[in-house]
């Protein structure tokens, strides 16, 4: 059996703990984020995995603190959130680049808004952009880039400050499907690189199984399952192709047609 | 130029159509003058050095209303868009002002301020500040929230947020508010100075019409619009210059 279920262990002490945390965008109305109990351990990268407009992209500004909890916390290091975290880098949706900055000052953008940016920081910001393949397109502006190219940038943009935790938002939804598998093997890399804490949001079984020590299945605003994956470490290209991924796949959908909820449950076949 | 060439024959044919209508019509030069005359004139006023000192004074107010008038209207739209309740608050009135309309100011300016540049470059100015406004809001108003997200999210200031982020994101849109309020401009010191002016373009067809100088009025048409295209152009280079600074590309 590769992945055994193991609901997330609230005693242990997680480096991001997500403590009963729920959200309503209004009082009194229908909770978004409901009673999430949640601990990712320091230097692994959580998935967090469901469908459309079941919660996770709230669930993650509020690991980000862009949104604050309506009721329960979460810690950073034990600290609880009361606004955007410093330690943390985000990568959205889209890339959200600055259409007039060079791919190298997007990098730089993070620095650029506390200090003038010296030339370690330049140099910094090559080795991120080379690390993830564009060393020779650092001047290109968005436009000149392709969408893997802009993802790429987005993600070394994250990881300019050195973060400790890197939150990710379906980043690679949009890419084609060769381009999305290189961009997971560079955020792995990358994450080993200084052991950076991750939360992953998809809704790609594949993608969470990929890069997850641990994925989660979120429905109707609460985690429903969440499951450790027990595939070796580094991950490979070739392990996409083994029967214990595919295992580990098909555990996790058959996880989520469970507990899909009555109203978006498919028909019966 | 080959571009060009057809709406450039286009005038031609228009000027001989008229040139021949105005000579064979029958029609009296009082009422239409021919297009060499109103060439004639136009050169005799170059040569006589009388259209300079006119020239200057519309260029001036012109360029003082537009200046004055954009400046503000960049400073209220920016407040307006940084502060949503001031925005509440004032958005009657600021739309008020505009409706109210701003040449039949013309004989209070007079009053306040009396006779010469003032009136016409506050009316100018008046007519400036709208466009500008406007345009400054709603460019402001269209950052996308994952980007101001992602400000947030670096802990960037307001003032950052603004200068770095909001301001390069609405400049076209401003950049096009600011062409409209070139036209504008040219209306607004124009008409301004028929009711106030004592020099000036306007003033000078005023002038004429006193004297039935229908030549001299349409002499000083081209002017106008000369003047206008003129600045007009000179807006759309610093337009393409700044766009290609701040813009995608």
């Amino acid at each position: 059996m590769p992945t055994d279920p193991l609901p997330t262990d609230p005693s242990a002490p997680g480096f991001v703990a997500v403590e009963r945390a729920s959200y309503r965008y209004q009082a009194g109305g229908p909770a978004v984020v409901d009673g999430v109990d949640w601990a990712i351990p320091r230097g692994e990268i959580h998935c967090l995995l469901g469908r459309s407009g079941c919660g996770k992209t709230t669930l993650l500004k509020l690991a980000a603190g862009l949104l604050l909890p309506s009721g329960g916390a979460i810690r950073i290091g034990g600290e609880a959130l009361r606004g955007p975290s410093p330690r943390a880098g985000f990568v959205f949706q889209a890339p959200t680049l600055l259409d007039w900055l060079s791919a190298l000052d997007n990098v730089l953008l993070p620095v650029s808004l506390k200090r003038r940016p010296t030339a370690a920081d330049r140099a910094a910001a090559r080795d991120l952009l080379a690390r993830v393949g564009l060393a020779d397109l650092a001047e290109r502006r968005p436009r000149e880039l392709s969408g893997g190219q802009r993802s790429r940038v987005a993600v070394a943009r994250a990881l300019i400050g050195a973060p400790d935790l890197l939150l990710l938002d379906e980043p690679f939804a949009a890419l084609d499907a060769l381009t999305r598998e290189e961009l997971q093997d560079d955020l792995l890399r990358l994450c080993a690189l200084h052991g950076t804490t991750a939360l992953f949001v998809t809704h790609d079984i594949g993608e969470a199984v990929y890069l997850g020590d641990c994925v989660a299945v979120m429905a109707g605003g609460r985690l429903t399952q969440a499951r450790r994956i027990a595939l070796p470490r580094p991950r490979l290209p070739a392990l996409r192709y083994t029967p214990a991924f595919a295992a580990a796949c098909r555990a996790l959908r058959e996880a989520m047609d469970g507990e899909t909820g009555p109203a978006s449950r498919r028909p019966a076949a | 130029m080959t571009a060009r060439l057809p709406s450039l024959l286009l005038l031609l044919i228009l000027l001989a159509g008229w040139e021949g209508w105005c000579r064979f019509g029958g029609l009296s030069p009082l009422v239409l003058p021919p297009p060499s005359a109103v060439l004639v004139t136009l050169g005799g006023e170059i040569a006589s050095g009388r259209l300079w000192p006119h020239l200057a004074v519309t260029a001036a107010e012109m360029a003082l209303g537009l200046g004055i008038g954009a400046l503000v209207g960049l400073g209220t739209g920016i407040l307006l868009a940084e502060v949503p309740a001031l925005s509440r608050l004032l958005r009657p009135y600021v739309l008020a002002s505009q409706l109210v309309p701003k040449l039949a100011l013309g004989p209070l300016f007079i009053i306040w301020f009396g006779f010469g540049m003032t009136p016409t470059i506050v009316i100018t100015a008046l007519i400036c500040f709208f466009p500008l406004m406007e345009t400054t809001l709603t460019g402001l108003g269209e950052v996308d929230a994952a980007r101001r997200d992602l400000f947030r999210m670096l802990g960037a200031s307001r003032l950052q947020t603004l200068l770095r982020l909001k301001l390069p994101t609405a400049l076209p849109v401003i950049m096009a508010g600011l062409r409209v309020a070139v036209v504008l401009a040219l209306v607004g010191a124009v008409v301004g100075e028929f009711i106030g002016g004592r020099s000036g373009l306007g003033a000078s067809i005023i002038a004429a019409q006193s004297v039935m100088d229908s030549s001299l009025i349409f002499a000083l048409f081209i002017v106008i619009t000369a003047l206008g295209m003129l600045l007009y152009e000179t807006v759309r280079l610093v337009e393409r210059r700044v766009l290609r600074r701040f813009s995608k590309g």
